[in-house]
């Protein structure tokens, strides 16, 4: 019987999505096992905010100043080695399913190999394996798009194409209208049927991907799940599973406007720009939706949006399982569960994400369930790791050396092992400018409970801002005490340990391509 | 009238005949033999319809067919919703053959960098076609091409 890593994403997943993770809505209880038979980390944090960065140090096991993908819209670089390429040459199978994004989404003119591939219907680039992966059908969030999920639905189901919200609108901007019932942005009910939705297609395209390889093969599959990234439209059939209005807000959504604007001016100045709909700094949010005019009941019909999505990827991933322990594949498969950033879903008046850091877009779901014939003992590990550790820690599981080009290390199956590897810090940096002419720039260290994040100049920061949030004091982050007499010279050691140890920035950007 | 700044320009020497190279330009419906990701490109009172390589269209009103400045204007007006767009390529003649600056406005943004790497694809594209006679690829969707996907060098 060969031997199995099945690594899972979700996309723009918070941490407490999880019952594990203390989320008391959305029911994952697949998930939940896992954790409760592996690691669960608590403090994961990616090296980027927004999916293409975020998704390259997840395959290359670089931080962002190495594999180049500075923002959305900049492609990894064709030549750019891939954990999943090392598995391959090493005689593993090798699949994605799912999103990928390590290219432009936005490609009207098919520059990208993976928009060629999700027209044309092809699983590899032409007869040789993409960026190491033998075998790739792609899915995004909706039924537009170059991709094979678009095709599929086109072919099988064209009357529900326009049930999907158009997450760019006419304008090719991300589209800011409203809908669902309390006019939130980016909700709609969804006609589309919960087994022609995206997460249960992803799910079929990898089992029928598992069962056509040998079941003496080594695989290495990234089960990709578009959800519960926006636009905020699952299936209309399961909007009962969590009725938006009986939902409490969320902690982190203070609903007094004064206590919101209070938290928000304490933060560096984009944070109320950007509320104020005065300054659009990138393109991961919708340009004419301002941040301000939420409401306390677009907050819960989104949050209840994302648990409903939750709960499918859940299920989803439970069919997957199941297969894998019917064909007894099951106790010899490492399972891999994450997500690329998470999602503000109310926290601090807003919705999306950005260059802000804070846990709602930080700290993010990471469990390891380490193949049941390895007896690794279940934990729960609180020192900081980083996406980063993804793919180095795959290679540990292949039992492949890790290579000299990836900058994190396995990660650690226990807070003993934390301690022995001196797991100190987790590094998250953001780089974007935008057309409009807003150029943000911000570096984060998470270390000792304390979360530090620096600004370089740009379009309205001087360089001097800064924000420093106590976790155990503040774990909603509204008291900043960057400025705090008390805790500068705390300050200037974190900002010195963060400077020291970024890697260089490259000596030219690459460039970049398309808006996301 | 509201003037607009160009947002995105590159430029090309081919070592060609300018007029030879303008002739190319000038000839709207050539474009998809040069832009890569167009499959066609028809002329049709003075609106061009291009189909796109994902199965989509952009139309276009021609606006300047200048032989004498060799100045090709147009204006992208549909079905995406631009604020203003105006494409200008110009053919010069240089030293070493024959310079090609193409050039874009467009309000909002969002296609800014689209456009800046496709232009930048549509102009090797141009000395391509010039110099060897070799047609830009374009992968064309199945449904937007009957008889289906031409191959990667071009229909």
């Amino acid at each position: 019987m060969g031997r199995g890593i099945l690594f899972v994403t979700t996309d723009q997943q918070r941490y407490d999505a999880l019952g594990c993770n203390g989320g008391a809505i959305a029911r994952t209880p697949v998930i939940d096992g896992l954790a409760a038979s592996g690691i669960r980390y608590e403090r994961a944090h990616p090296q980027n905010v927004v999916c293409m960065p975020s998704r390259a140090t997840m395959l290359t096991g670089q931080h962002v100043r190495n594999h180049g993908v500075w923002m959305n819209g900049v492609p990894l670089p064709a030549d750019s080695p891939t954990v999943a390429g090392l598995l391959h040459d090493a005689g593993w199978r090798t699949g994605l399913f799912g999103k990928a994004h390590f290219e432009p989404l936005l490609d009207p003119f098919l520059r990208f190999p993976e928009n060629r591939m999700g027209i044309s219907g092809e699983t590899d680039e032409g007869g040789k394996a993409h960026r190491g992966f033998e075998h790739m059908e792609f899915a995004g969030h909706g039924s537009a798009g170059s991709n094979h999920y678009g095709g599929w639905l086109r072919k099988n189901q064209p009357e529900y194409m326009g049930s999907f919200f158009p997450a760019l609108g006419i304008d090719l901007e991300v589209n800011s209208e409203g809908g669902g019932d309390s006019g939130a942005p980016q909700v709609r009910h969804n006609a589309v049927a919960r087994e022609n939705y995206h997460t249960d297609w992803v799910a079929d395209r990898a089992i029928d991907w598992l069962q056509g390889i040998g079941l003496d093969d080594d695989w290495f599959c990234w089960l990709s799940f578009p959800d519960p990234h926006h636009p905020w439209d699952p299936p209309a059939s399961e909007l009962h599973r969590v009725p938006w209005r009986d939902l409490d807000l969320p902690a982190g959504y203070p609903e007094l406007a004064s206590d919101r604007e209070a938290a928000i001016d304490a933060k560096a100045a984009h944070w109320r720009h950007w509320y104020d709909g005065t300054l659009v700094t990138n393109f991961e949010a919708p340009p004419r939706w301002v941040p301000a005019t939420l409401t306390a009941d677009q907050v819960r019909e989104v949050n209840a949006m994302a648990h409903i999505q939750n709960e499918l990827i859940d299920e989803a991933l439970g069919r997957v399982l199941g297969v894998l322990d019917a064909d007894g594949r099951g106790d010899g498969t490492d399972v891999v569960f994450t997500t690329d950033h998470g999602e503000f879903q109310g926290d601090h008046g807003f919705l999306f994400k950005g260059p802000f850091h804070v846990d709602s877009l930080m700290r993010l779901p990471l469990v390891w369930r380490p193949a049941p014939d390895r007896t690794v003992q279940p934990s729960v590990v609180a020192e900081p790791v980083g996406l980063v550790d993804l793919a180095p820690t795959f290679c540990r599981i292949a039992g492949i050396e890790v290579p000299q080009w990836m900058d994190g290390e396995p990660l650690p199956t226990s807070p003993t092992e934390a301690a022995v590897q001196c797991r100190q810090r987790v590094l998250t940096e953001w780089d974007s400018v935008h057309p409009g002419g807003a150029e943000v720039h911000l570096q984060t260290i998470t270390r000792d409970g304390l979360v530090c994040t620096r600004y370089e100049p740009g379009t309205c920061h001087d360089g001097t801002e800064g924000e420093l949030w106590d976790l155990a004091e503040d774990p909603l982050q509204l008291v900043n005490l960057w400025d705090d007499p008390s805790r500068r010279s705390l300050r200037d050691d974190l900002v010195g340990d963060l400077v020291g140890s970024l890697p260089e920035r490259p000596g030219t950007a690459l460039a970049l391509e398309a808006p996301v | 009238m509201v003037e607009h700044a160009v947002d995105v320009r590159r430029e090309i020497v081919i070592n060609a005949d300018a007029d030879v190279v303008w002739d190319v330009v000038a000839d709207a419906e050539r474009q998809a033999e040069w832009f890569p990701g167009m499959v066609s490109s028809l002329v049709i009172d003075g609106t061009r319809t291009i189909v796109t390589a994902v199965g989509g269209m952009l139309i276009e009103e021609i606006l300047t067919v200048d032989h004498q400045a060799r100045c090709f204007e147009y204006s992208i007006t549909g079905p995406v919703h631009l604020d203003h767009h105006r494409g200008r390529i110009t053919v010069m003649e240089a030293p070493g053959g024959a310079r090609v600056v193409y050039e874009q406005e467009l309000e909002p943004k969002a296609l800014v960098y689209v456009l800046d790497a496709a232009i930048g694809d549509a102009l090797d594209g141009l000395r391509d076609l010039v110099m060897d006679g070799r047609i830009s690829r374009s992968f064309a969707a199945p449904d937007a091409v009957p008889g289906g996907r031409p191959t990667e060098e071009g229909a």
